[in-house]
């Protein structure tokens, strides 16, 4: 069963038709990089897999999104249901104004889990997973403020984690931090693959290059080719996107 | 592990491979002449194609690492270093098999075996086998001095080459009835000085990959 099935996605933001006919699938534990230049639609179809989209007036869909063969947009699915499936990263980390723990073990809280004992192996795991751990392991307690950006990224990665979705969201997750923190985050997600389905959106064609095992192309809300990673950085089917990933527009 | 380590490692385990397989070549090419062991031949040329599959899927594995993670510095050096030395050893394993068909394509080929001694074929043989090795050891050790070595035994090589046109020729004065079969002893000099020369190149991108060193059209003074 396919993790991800988009089908005939179209999507306006009132008039403006922002994303055209989209239909994408994604295996289990597979990578998807969706890369175009601003405005295209990316981070549009990356929200529409969640419901974030839900939140902003005005906006229509139509079409389906399936995860793990199950509408997400059928009557009666309950989004914050969903978001436990579902995680989401942004582009800039936004811990709470908690304690390292806390802030991983949040989740599990506001989903009513009250085992002080699971709540803490699930944190202990879930930092370890975010290749956090041994950053942090001595200063549990201490405010999720005084960790760097980069390691603010990785505490919101952890934070995602603890609560076992299938599916994990990155909009632009490295793009406020330094090369070496970025390259920490691109080696999580190549680890967190063995154990999650991820789907990332960013700028920076390289780290799509990099991290992904499929890429996107879209432009102007049209989904231009969708490939193994390595066809489209070596022979994409399509002119428009060698000019893009090549630098030559966009 | 890095990603990008990863595939460096399997990288320079498949280009290793690719060595071994080329070693092998060549020197079962080299024993099938001395002996005229035409089994032996047979081997050579059936595992050609294996090697020229195998030279492509290096290729590829150079292309993707390139395009998808954009190596610098060392590694870059490694990557572009193996897609030369790929080739280089894909060549010397055409030569190995191009000996091996002197001795399929003509069954009764007897070779005088005092002009073979003569001609030191059997020393030419152990010195481009040894070369390959020595080319090998350098780049799995990453000691460019053990490459610098077969440079000048590259010299060698050449030299016991020059001095065949003029062995055979003169043999050919005394005994021309045996010019065809001497012309084939030609072609296999011919063979060995060329895979010489491919270490020769493979040992330039030792250096290249090891110290960023450019020794190509130089004189070699290391």
């Amino acid at each position: 069963m396919l993790t991800i099935d988009a089908k005939n996605v179209d999507f306006y933001y009132s008039e403006f038709h922002a994303l055209k006919n989209i239909n994408l699938e994604v295996e289990k534990n597979k990578v998807v990089a969706l890369i175009g230049p601003s405005g295209c639609g990316k981070s549009t179809f990356l929200r529409l897999l969640n419901r974030m989209n839900d939140l902003i007036d005005g906006t229509r869909m139509t079409g389906s999104v399936l995860i793990e063969g199950k509408d997400i947009y059928a009557p009666g699915i309950r989004v914050d249901e969903l978001r436990k499936e579902v995680g989401m990263v942004f582009q800039k980390p936004n811990p709470f104004p908690k304690s390292i723990f806390e802030n991983v073990a949040y989740g599990l809280r506001v989903n009513g889990i009250s085992d002080k004992n699971f709540i803490e192996e699930r944190v202990v795991q879930s930092i370890k997973s975010a290749a956090l751990w041994d950053e942090v392991k001595d200063k549990l307690n201490k405010s999720a403020f005084a960790l760097s950006g980069g390691q603010q990224q990785r505490l919101c990665i952890a934070r995602t984690l603890a609560i076992s979705p299938k599916v994990v969201l990155m909009d632009e997750p490295a793009s406020a931090l330094d090369p070496i923190s970025t390259a920490k985050i691109e080696e999580l997600i190549y680890e967190l693959k063995k154990d999650y389905t991820i789907m990332i959106v960013t700028h920076n064609m390289q780290q799509a290059s990099r991290v992904s095992d499929k890429t996107a192309y879209f432009y102007l809300g049209e989904m231009i080719e969708y490939d193994d990673t390595i066809k489209i950085f070596t022979n994409p089917k399509e002119l428009s996107t060698q000019n893009y990933i090549t630098g030559r527009f966009g | 592990m890095r990603h990008l380590e990863q595939e460096i490692n399997s990288l320079r385990q498949d280009i290793i491979e690719m060595w071994r397989m080329t070693i092998s070549q060549v020197y079962n090419a080299g024993e099938a002449i001395l002996s005229f062991d035409k089994d032996l031949a047979m081997q050579v040329s059936m595992r050609e194609r294996k090697i020229d599959a195998f030279e492509l899927k290096i290729d590829s594995e150079c292309e993707n690492i390139i395009a998808l993670h954009q190596p610098v510095a060392i590694d870059l050096r490694l990557v572009l270093a193996v897609l030369k030395i790929n080739s280089n050893l894909e060549r010397i394993a055409d030569f190995a098999y191009g000996i091996s068909r002197i001795l399929l394509a003509n069954p009764s080929l007897i070779l005088d075996a005092e002009l073979i001694t003569d001609s030191k074929l059997n020393s030419m043989i152990q010195q481009v086998n040894k070369m390959l090795a020595q080319g090998l050891e350098a780049f799995e050790t990453e000691k460019p001095q053990i490459a610098a070595a077969i440079f000048s035994e590259d010299y060698q090589v050449d030299e016991i080459n020059a001095n065949v046109s003029r062995k055979i020729a003169e043999y050919i004065k005394k005994n021309p009835e045996r010019a065809y079969e001497c012309l084939q002893l030609m072609g296999v000099f011919r063979k060995l000085e060329r895979i010489g020369d491919h270490c020769s190149n493979i040992a330039e991108e030792i250096f290249f990959f090891t110290d960023a060193k450019i020794l190509k059209h130089t004189d070699k003074k290391l």
